[in-house]
C-alpha cells in the first residue's frame, strides 16, 4: 500500500501583494533591455561572463518560490550554447589553428576543424544563453500582464487584446490535448496531412466561439474597443512624428553626423511623445492598485543605465567590445571598467 | 425595472424569429427564474436587456425595450453595462485577467473611477460574493464555482440595478452549483438586486425564486410570466418532487422537501394501512458470463499524486452502472485509464477479456465507445452524418462494421434523423451531445463509457437519453455512466459506485447506496424514506398498481 500522502489541497498563493511590495515592472524591463544591449552588443567573453553571473545572482536573490527555481532553463541555455559552438565549429573553415581535418569530399564537414571557429562558436553561444536566461528570469519575476501595462495608454485596448492572447496559448495546448484524445478514442491515427483536420478543425472553432463569447463578456462589462473619434487629429501628429524620426535616421546614416542632423530626430520623436500623451487623455481609464516607485526603483534603472551606458557610450574603451578570435587566437582585451559596470545589473539582488 | 413590449427579434439571414411578439413588464427586487426548452430564445431574450442583441449580433428587431429607464437598443451596451451585469455559461470564457482581484477591477478600469474609489468599490465586491481569502488568487486554480462566483463579482462591481445570469450553473458539479445559488439569493434578499436567471436546474432554485417566465418551444403555445406555484402548476417539465406534487394533488404545490414531507408522510401512512402499496420491483443486475470489462487493482499517478489508488471494476453485459463522487475523485482518470489514455502504473484493464497492454488506444476503441465530457472536441466533419462515417472509416477492419444503413438507423434512434445533413456545430447543446455519442458508439461497441452526458441538457433532452441508454442495456450493452447528476443516477442505475480520493467507498444497487446518502440522495427518496423509491415514476408506478 502507498504511503505517501497528498499534497496539500490548497495551492500556494498566487503573487501575494501585501507582503514585500516588489518591484515595478517598468524597473524590470529597464533591467532587462539592458541585458539584452549588452548581450548583442559585445562578444568580449570577459564581459559575457560577468553578465550572465550577475543575471545569476539576482535569480538566486528574486526567484524564491521552489517550483520557479527549476534549472530548466539552465539546461536549456547550456544546450543552445553547446550546440551553436559545435555547429560553427562543423561548418566554418576560417582560422590557422587547425586542430584536425576530414577527408575534403566529405560534403560541409571536410577540411580543417579549427580552433578558432570552435571559439566563436562558443562567444555566439554564450551571448544566446545568456540572452536565454535572461528572459526566462524576466518571466519569472514579473507577470507578462504587468509588462504589457506599460504600453501607452492611447494603445490600452490594444494591450488588453495582446494580454487576453498570452492567456489564450496555454488553453488552447490544454485544449488541443483534449481534442487529440477525443480523436484518438474515434480511432484517429495521424497519416498524412489530411488527418489533421480532425484535430484543427475543433480547435480553431472552438477558439473562435470563444474569442466571441469573450468580446461579448467584454462589451457586456463596459469595455470600449474603438478608439475616441476625436483623437484622429493625435493620430496624424503620431504619424509625422514617426516619419519624421525615420527621416532624421536615415540623414544621420547617409550624410553622417552634422550639428543640424539630430533635430528631424528630436523633433519627430517629441511630436510623437505628445500625440501618444494627448491621445491617451481621450482615452479615459485608470489602474487598479498601482503599483507606488519606491526608490528601490530608482536605484535598478540607475544601474541598468550605468550598465548599459558603459557599453554604448564612447566614454571607455569601446573597441575591447568588439573581440573576435579570427585569424588566430589570442587572448581578449579587456577595459576593467567595463566589466565593473556591468556589475550595475546586479542591484536587484542586493535591495 | 424592464418593460418588454411586442418585442420580436430576427438573427440576421434567418426567415423564423428568435423572439416573437414578447411582451412583459417585470418588477424592482424580485429573482426571476427563466425557462423553457433548449433553442427557445433563453439566451437571446437575456441579451436584449443590455443590448447585446442587436448590437453585437445584427440581426431586426422590433417592439420596444425599456431596462431601468433606458432603451437598451438606442443606448449602447457600453452604457448599459453600468446598470445591467451579465454573467455567461462558462466561466472560464469570459474572464479578461488571470487573478481575482484585477478581473473585479476590470469593469472599473474600463469606466475610469478614481483610483481611491476603486479600491474600495473591490473591496466591498469581495466581501458581498465571500471571495475575500481567494483575492490574490489565480484564476485557475480556482473550482468551477469558485470561477463563476468571481464572474458574478466581476459583473457586480459596476453596482448594476440588475443582475442578468445565463445558465450560469450548467457547467458545475451540483455543490459548486449550490455555491453559486446560494450567493445569488443571499445578493437578492439582503440586497434587493434584481435578478433574472436561465436556469436548467429547477429543484435547486425554486424554493427561492418569486416568479417564473416560461418560454415556450419555438412556434408552440405562449409565453408564461407567473409567480412560482402558479408556473409550476402550468409547465409540464418539472422536477420530480413537483412531479409526485401535482401527480398525488397535494396543494399548496411542495417547492422543497421539507414542505413535501408535510403531504408525503400522512400520504405514506395512509396508504400503508390501506395495505395498498405493492413492493416495489426494480431490475435486478444480472450478470451473465464473463464481464465484457475488467480492472484489477488500478494505480495511476499524475504529477507525483496518486490518482487512483487500487480500484477494481467489472462491467457486465446488459447492465448500467454509474459512478459518482465530488470533484477530484479519480472518475475521469478512471475512464480515461480504462481506454488506454493513461498508463497505470500498477494493475491491468481488459476489455472482452483481452488485455489492454499493447494495444493501441484506436484498437481498445474498437470494442468501447467512450463519450469525453466536451462533445465539442469530437466534432469536425461537415455533417452529422460523415461524423458517423469517418468514425466507421477509421475503425475500417474491424470486421463487424460493413452493415449497410447501420449509421441511419443510429441517427434515426437518437432522433436525429431529420439533421443528417446538418453541420454539427450548428446543432443545440444537447444535440450536439447525441451526435457525439453516435459517433462513439457507431461501431456498436459492447461497452459505452459515457463522461457526463447531461451537462447542460434540458428536461426534455436528459429523458431522451436515458429512454437511449435503457435501450442500449436491454440489447445487452454494458454502459458506465460518471455523472453528477443525482436524478440520473435514480432513473438508470442498476448499481452505482461512488469513488473518493482514488478508491471506490461504496458499490450497489442505487436504493442502497444512493437512498441513504444525505449528499446523493434524489428528491424522492428524501421524500418517502424507507420504501426504496427514487424517481417519480417508482410513486407514480405504485398508483398505477393499485387500480
Amino acid at each position: 500500500m502507498m504511503t505517501e500522502p497528498l499534497p496539500p489541497e490548497t495551492p500556494p498563493l498566487h503573487r501575494p501583494r501585501a507582503a514585500s511590495q516588489p518591484l515595478q515592472p517598468l524597473s524590470w524591463a529597464g533591467w532587462a533591455a539592458a541585458v539584452v544591449t549588452i548581450a548583442t552588443l559585445t562578444r568580449q567573453p570577459v564581459y559575457l561572463l560577468l553578465l550572465l553571473a550577475s543575471i545569476g545572482a539576482v535569480r538566486w536573490r528574486c526567484v524564491q518560490e521552489p517550483e520557479k527555481r527549476s534549472l530548466s532553463s539552465l539546461r536549456l541555455g547550456l544546450l543552445l550554447f553547446a550546440s551553436t559552438a559545435l555547429a560553427n565549429w562543423a561548418m566554418v573553415r576560417a582560422g590557422t589553428t587547425e586542430l584536425f581535418a576530414l577527408p575534403a569530399w566529405i560534403p560541409l564537414l571536410g577540411g580543417g576543424w579549427t580552433l578558432e571557429a570552435l571559439a566563436y562558436g562558443a562567444l555566439n553561444g554564450l551571448a544566446l544563453a545568456t540572452l536565454l536566461v535572461g528572459f526566462s528570469l524576466l518571466h519569472q519575476v514579473v507577470a507578462v500582464r504587468a509588462l504589457l501595462r506599460l504600453t501607452p495608454r492611447a494603445y490600452y485596448p490594444v494591450a488588453v487584446v495582446l494580454s487576453i492572447a498570452v492567456t489564450f496559448v496555454p488553453t488552447t495546448l490544454l485544449q488541443l490535448q483534449q481534442i487529440r484524445e477525443a480523436q484518438a478514442v474515434r480511432g484517429h491515427r495521424l497519416r498524412g496531412v489530411r488527418s489533421w483536420l480532425p484535430l484543427i478543425v475543433p480547435l480553431l472553432e472552438g477558439g473562435l466561439e470563444r474569442s466571441l463569447q469573450l468580446a461579448e463578456a467584454m462589451v457586456a462589462r463596459g469595455f470600449a474597443s474603438l478608439a475616441a473619434p476625436h483623437a484622429r487629429g493625435a493620430q496624424g501628429l503620431a504619424l509625422a512624428g514617426f516619419a519624421s524620426l525615420v527621416v532624421g535616421w536615415l540623414l544621420q546614416l547617409t550624410v553622417g553626423t552634422l550639428w543640424w542632423t539630430p533635430l528631424p530626430m528630436a523633433g519627430g520623436g517629441a511630436a510623437l511623445l505628445f500625440a501618444l500623451w494627448y491621445a491617451g487623455r481621450q482615452h479615459p481609464y485608470t489602474v487598479y492598485r498601482p503599483q507606488p516607485w519606491q526608490r528601490r526603483d530608482w536605484i535598478v534603472l540607475a544601474g541598468a543605465l550605468l550598465a548599459a551606458g558603459a557599453y554604448l557610450l564612447p566614454i571607455f574603451d569601446r573597441s575591447t567590445l568588439f573581440y573576435s578570435p579570427y585569424p588566430t587566437l589570442t587572448g581578449p582585451a579587456l577595459d576593467w571598467r567595463i566589466g565593473l559596470a556591468t556589475a550595475g545589473l546586479l542591484f536587484p539582488a542586493l535591495l | 425595472m424592464i418593460q418588454l413590449e411586442h418585442l420580436t427579434y430576427f438573427y440576421p439571414g434567418a426567415t423564423h424569429p428568435a423572439l416573437k411578439d414578447i411582451s412583459l413588464e417585470l418588477p424592482d427586487g424580485q429573482l426571476i427564474l427563466l425557462i423553457g426548452p433548449s433553442g427557445a430564445g433563453k439566451s437571446t431574450l437575456l441579451r436584449c436587456l443590455n443590448g447585446l442583441v442587436p448590437h453585437f449580433s445584427g440581426g431586426v428587431l422590433s417592439g420596444r425595450v425599456r431596462v431601468a429607464g433606458l432603451d437598451p437598443v438606442a443606448a449602447t451596451p457600453r452604457l448599459l453595462s453600468q446598470h445591467v451585469g451579465f454573467v455567461f455559461q462558462d466561466p472560464e470564457a469570459q474572464f479578461v485577467t488571470d487573478q481575482v482581484e484585477d478581473e473585479i477591477a476590470f469593469a472599473l478600469e474600463n469606466a475610469a473611477m478614481p483610483p481611491q474609489t476603486m479600491r474600495v468599490r473591490v473591496e466591498e465586491t469581495l466581501d458581498l460574493l465571500g471571495l475575500t481569502p481567494l483575492r490574490d488568487r489565480s484564476l485557475q486554480q480556482l473550482s468551477g464555482g469558485e470561477r463563476q462566483r468571481v464572474a458574478i463579482a466581476a459583473a457586480l462591481a459596476l453596482r448594476p440595478k440588475l443582475l442578468v445570469l445565463d445558465e450560469p450553473t450548467s457547467q458545475l458539479d451540483p455543490k459548486s452549483a449550490e455555491d453559486v445559488l446560494n450567493a445569488l439569493v443571499r445578493l437578492n434578499h439582503d440586497l434587493g438586486l434584481t435578478i433574472i436567471l436561465a436556469e436548467h436546474r429547477l429543484e435547486r432554485v425554486l424554493p427561492f425564486v418569486d416568479s417564473v417566465i416560461s418560454l415556450p418551444a419555438a412556434d408552440d403555445g405562449a409565453i408564461l410570466y407567473a409567480d412560482t406555484l402558479a408556473a409550476m402548476q402550468a409547465v409540464e417539465l418539472v422536477p420530480p418532487l413537483v412531479a409526485v406534487g401535482k401527480a398525488l394533488g397535494w396543494q399548496p404545490l411542495p417547492l422543497t422537501v421539507k414542505e413535501g414531507l408535510r403531504f408525503s408522510r400522512p400520504w405514506l401512512a395512509a396508504q400503508r394501512q390501506a395495505g395498498k402499496l405493492l413492493p416495489l420491483q426494480r431490475r435486478e443486475s444480472q450478470r451473465p458470463g464473463e464481464p465484457t470489462l475488467q480492472a484489477r487493482g488500478l494505480r495511476v499517478r499524475f504529477r507525483q499524486q496518486e490518482i487512483l489508488r487500487g480500484v477494481d471494476l467489472s462491467l457486465w453485459p446488459g447492465e448500467i452502472v454509474v459512478l459518482m463522487g465530488r470533484n477530484g475523485a479519480g472518475k475521469t482518470t478512471l475512464l480515461r485509464t480504462l481506454v488506454g489514455l493513461l498508463r497505470p502504473w500498477a494493475g491491468d484493464v481488459s476489455i472482452g477479456s483481452r488485455p489492454n497492454t499493447g494495444r493501441t488506444v484506436a484498437e481498445i476503441c474498437r470494442q468501447v465507445g467512450y463519450l469525453p465530457q466536451d462533445p465539442n472536441s469530437l466534432l469536425f466533419a461537415e455533417s452529422v452524418q460523415d461524423e458517423l462515417l469517418v468514425t466507421l472509416h477509421n475503425h475500417q477492419g474491424a470486421g463487424t462494421l460493413q452493415q449497410e444503413g447501420f449509421p441511419s438507423q443510429l441517427l434515426a434512434r437518437l432522433g436525429l434523423a431529420d439533421k443528417a445533413a446538418a453541420y454539427p456545430r450548428d446543432l443545440s447543446v444537447g444535440e450536439r451531445q447525441r451526435v457525439a455519442l453516435a459517433a462513439v458508439t457507431v461501431t456498436q461497441p459492447a461497452t459505452l463509457l459515457l463522461d457526463e452526458p447531461t451537462r447542460g441538457l434540458d428536461y426534455r433532452a436528459k429523458m431522451a437519453l436515458e429512454q437511449l441508454l435503457r435501450g442500449w442495456r436491454d440489447d445487452g450493452t454494458a454502459i458506465l455512466v460518471v455523472t453528477h447528476d443525482v436524478e440520473l443516477a435514480a432513473a438508470i442505475a442498476d448499481r452505482v459506485i461512488l469513488m473518493s480520493q482514488g478508491e471506490i467507498i461504496a458499490e450497489g444497487p442505487p436504493t442502497e447506496v444512493l437512498a441513504t446518502s444525505p449528499l446523493f440522495a434524489p428528491q424522492i427518496a428524501r421524500l418517502f424514506p424507507e420504501t426504496g423509491w427514487l424517481t417519480a415514476e417508482d410513486v407514480t408506478g405504485a398508483l398505477q398498481c393499485q387500480d
